[in-house]
């Protein structure tokens, strides 16, 4: 029996139909970058001809107007190291169909039995790039728009109010003439002037107080003052409001309440926000304040308890409820009258003093409003403590009944904490808290992920033992999103003592092989401001390192070599980088001491670094890894203060525009991706 | 008849409280700015003197503070007028040596009583309720 032996014109044919059917434009060049033969998918997607492509040079097909320096570069590039390409990303003006976004991918072929080829694939991701850009430009034109507005509303309520306060005054006067005068018939009408213009004003002055907070203009006046005492106050003005339903109210203070720092105002005003709501909406019935203080997480709060036996409110209700401009029913304001902005405001006012107000009730057995409030308010960075109000506010009302509003306040200024340790949570989170980020944890890498898609925070800190997925992984997967690989990112570990810990300053990370694109995005944020900046790439693979250093002179660095981490020390003694690109797998010195030993010289530890490593860090790797920081980590330990001071230069260095609380320091340019 | 010197720049404002306080048996003078508050504070020293804090020529900090400087001037009582809740106003008033703030716009019986509590305290003659029927 013999064996049949193919006609290469049937292995041929076999392979062409293959090539045909693959979607993306593919062309076959051999290693003089002259075009063997292209798919179907190349001629229809290009609208050109087998004629005018087959045994062109790739850059003269269309009359040259493929000649593409960058993209003949890279094809050089792989007939001499006999490597791939991968999601290059090349804008150029194709000829017939025009300027186009293509994702690149190319490869040389295995040596076989034809003449060495290259294989290039094209995507044309041009929609998709387009798309994304009017997001961008959209969340941007929105956030815009909603600080205008907030401006707006500041400066217009203020004007309403002069004209209001004259029908204000001028009617009491009336009303105080009628009176005088004996003409009673007129009293009832002037009243209704007056209550009318009242409603009004308190309607201004609630948009003007809302504005503020989300103009992230509103002040807080502490001071220290006794509970007990406040509590009377609101009380007698309350009163009449109470009464006028047939309630009763009941006051119940507890022994050990005492003083508390606060701004008293806005206190007492939520007090009376949520009373007065209390008393509208129940009938002949009992209203009680019962007020306390507790000790949670370490520190004590004051708290108050708001209980009625009046309506109550359901589940769809209560989404709404602290929402402005949406009462519980949009016929509530008719029936009960109201600005619908009370408890917006009374929740706005909490979360500025650091508290909040959560509620639980029963359809027709009644509410109960718990406002929780730090015994102690502390002087934070106010702008930006209310950008992150704003940010929860403008997310609450846009998801409108979606009612997990907390969970995905978007980012203001949030910083994402990812620890498993519970206490160092807890510190981290107090610590960047009070001076004024919007600090969101997760305990698990897991959680982690989840919560920086639904954050989109401004910077991470990230644990790097942590049970489960570990803070290497955690990372690779941030990185390997698009959406939340620009996202500034601190590895940090902790000792056993809490007041020292360890930051990696791991800011950047990129896999290898790095792509062009990739590496070119991550080095904008690092914007060199006389060019050539000088660039220390440490790697101790010589074809990587020549790889790199190409791309980087390109952009216009000026780069310094080192073949490892002890070179790469002496490297920074005699210049110092604008940026350091570190390989973390290296003879005699690893990225990873190297890293901790840039950290720990003051001067040098601004010094942004990017880690470049190989995509997938096996078990075993980063048992390693975590087993070498955690040595580093025993020898040297940073402060707290070196830690947010690192989040600080972080976050004016790179964060995305979208991120900075002051639009005079945004930088106007977003990251391509 | 106790003299309150009001220096108020809003010409409604000032029609409306210059008329309320002389319903309540108070002679009132206006002064439009604040250099001429401290000019008339002077010249016709009242018993007591209300001032707008945003004033045009001098503000009523500034003019609240010339007046706390000033020996003549010193023992009488000042009210700033602030506009709604801006606690960095009321501070910057109690500062300058307000001796009391209230806020516009005015609610009578509270400014009343304030202002009678001011008067009481130097000494001086309060109205009665029943001489003003309201």
């Amino acid at each position: 029996m013999t064996k049949q032996i193919p006609r290469v014109e049937d292995i041929e044919t076999y392979a062409q139909d293959i090539v045909d059917t693959v979607r993306e434009p593919l062309l076959m060049l051999d290693i003089t970058l002259r075009v063997r033969s292209a798919n179907r998918a190349f001629y229809e997607t290009f609208q050109v001809t087998a004629q005018e492509t087959e045994n062109q040079l790739i850059y003269e097909l269309g009359n040259g107007q493929w000649d593409i320096p960058a993209l003949r570069r890279l094809l050089q590039d792989i007939i001499g190291t006999s490597s791939v390409f991968n999601d290059f990303e090349l804008e150029h003006t194709f000829p017939v169909i025009g300027r186009r976004v293509m994702l690149l991918n190319a490869r040389k072929l295995r040596p076989g039995s034809h003449a060495e080829l290259l294989v290039l694939a094209m995507e044309d991701v041009t929609q998709r790039r387009r798309a994304e850009e009017e997001v961008a430009k959209a969340t941007k034109a929105s956030e815009t728009a909603n600080k205008t507005k907030s401006l707006f509303l500041a400066n217009m309520s203020h004007e309403l109010r002069t004209p209001l306060n004259a029908i204000l005054g001028y009617s009491e006067m009336l009303r105080e003439q009628s009176v005088r005068r004996n003409l009673e018939e007129f009293g009832a009408d002037i009243e209704k002037i007056h209550a009318a213009g009242k409603h009004l004003l308190a309607l201004i002055n609630d948009i003007l107080d809302l504005s503020k907070i989300e103009a992230g203009k509103m002040e807080l006046f502490l001071e220290t003052f006794d509970v007990s005492g406040m509590i009377e106050e609101v009380a007698s003005t309350i009163h009449p409001i109470v009464e006028k339903e047939g309630n009763t109210l009941h006051i119940e203070r507890a022994p050990d309440l005492g003083v508390m720092h606060a701004d008293q105002i806005k206190v007492r005003q939520a007090l009376y926000n949520l009373l007065s709501n209390a008393a509208k909406f129940t009938h002949q019935g009992h209203i009680t304040l019962q007020a306390g203080r507790e000790l949670m997480d370490g520190s004590e709060w004051i708290v108050f308890r708001i209980t009625d036996t009046g309506i109550g409110l359901s589940s769809e209700q209560i989404v709404k409820l602290f929402q402005a401009f949406t009462q519980a029913d949009a016929s509530t304001t008719r029936k009960f009258g109201g600005t619908g902005l009370g408890l917006a405001l009374t929740r706005r006012f909490c979360q500025i003093m650091g508290g909040d107000v959560t509620v639980q009730s029963v359809p027709d057995e009644g509410s109960v409003f718990t406002i929780k409030l730090p015994a102690i308010v502390r002087e934070t960075n106010l702008d930006a403590a209310t950008a992150a109000v704003t940010a929860l506010a403008a997310l609450a009302s846009a998801e409108d009944g979606n009612g997990d509003a907390k969970e995905s306040s978007p980012s203001g200024n949030c910083v994402l904490v990812i620890d498993d340790d519970p206490t160092q949570r807890d510190l981290i989170q107090r610590f960047l808290t009070r001076e004024g980020f919007h600090v969101r944890t997760a305990s698990s890498g897991e959680e982690g992920l989840r919560l920086a898609r639904q954050l989109r925070p401004i910077a991470i800190t990230l644990d790097v033992m942590m049970p489960g997925m570990d803070g290497w992984s955690v990372l690779v997967a941030l990185k390997a999103e698009m959406v939340l690989r620009d996202i500034p990112v601190i590895m940090l570990t902790m000792v056993d003592d809490p007041k020292r810990g360890f930051t990696l300053g791991a800011t950047e990370y990129a896999t290898k092989p790095v792509n062009h694109a990739r590496l070119s995005q991550i080095l904008r944020k690092y914007s060199c401001p006389t060019p050539p900046c000088p660039v220390l790439l440490v790697e101790d693979d010589p074809a990587a390192r020549g790889a790199m250093r190409r791309i980087l002179e390109k952009e216009g660095w000026n780069v310094t070599e080192a073949e490892n981490g002890r070179v790469a020390l002496e490297c920074i003694e005699r210049e110092r980088p604008r940026v350091i690109l570190l390989d973390l797998m290296m003879p005699e010195m690893d990225g990873f001491e190297f890293a901790a030993r840039v950290r720990r010289r003051p001067e040098w530890r601004l010094i942004p670094i990017v880690v470049v490593t190989a995509h997938d860090l096996t078990a075993e790797e980063r048992h390693r890894l975590n087993g070498y920081v955690e040595t580093i980590i025993q020898k040297a330990g940073d402060s707290h203060e070196a830690l947010l001071s690192q989040v600080r230069d972080l976050l004016n260095d790179c964060a995305p525009p979208r991120a900075l609380p002051v639009p005079d320091a945004v930088e106007l340019h977003l990251p391509a991706t | 008849m106790p003299k309150i010197l009001l220096v108020e720049d809003n010409e409604m404002n000032r029609d409306m409280l210059s008329r309320r306080l002389a319903d309540r048996g108070y002679l009132v003078v206006l002064a439009m700015d604040g250099q001429s508050g401290v000019d008339m504070t002077k010249s016709l020293a009242p018993d007591l003197v209300l001032m707008d804090m945003s004033l045009p020529v001098l503000d009523g900090w500034e003019a609240t503070r010339r007046l706390k400087a000033d020996a003549v001037t010193r023992s009488i009582p000042v009210i700033a007028l602030t506009a709604h809740a801006m606690s960095s106003d009321r501070e910057k008033a109690l500062e300058a040596g307000c001796d009391d703030y209230d806020t516009k716009p005015v609610e009578m019986p509270r400014l009343m009583e304030k202002i009678e509590a001011l008067l009481r305290k130097a000494g001086k003659e309060v109205p009665s309720p029943t001489e003003t029927a309201l």
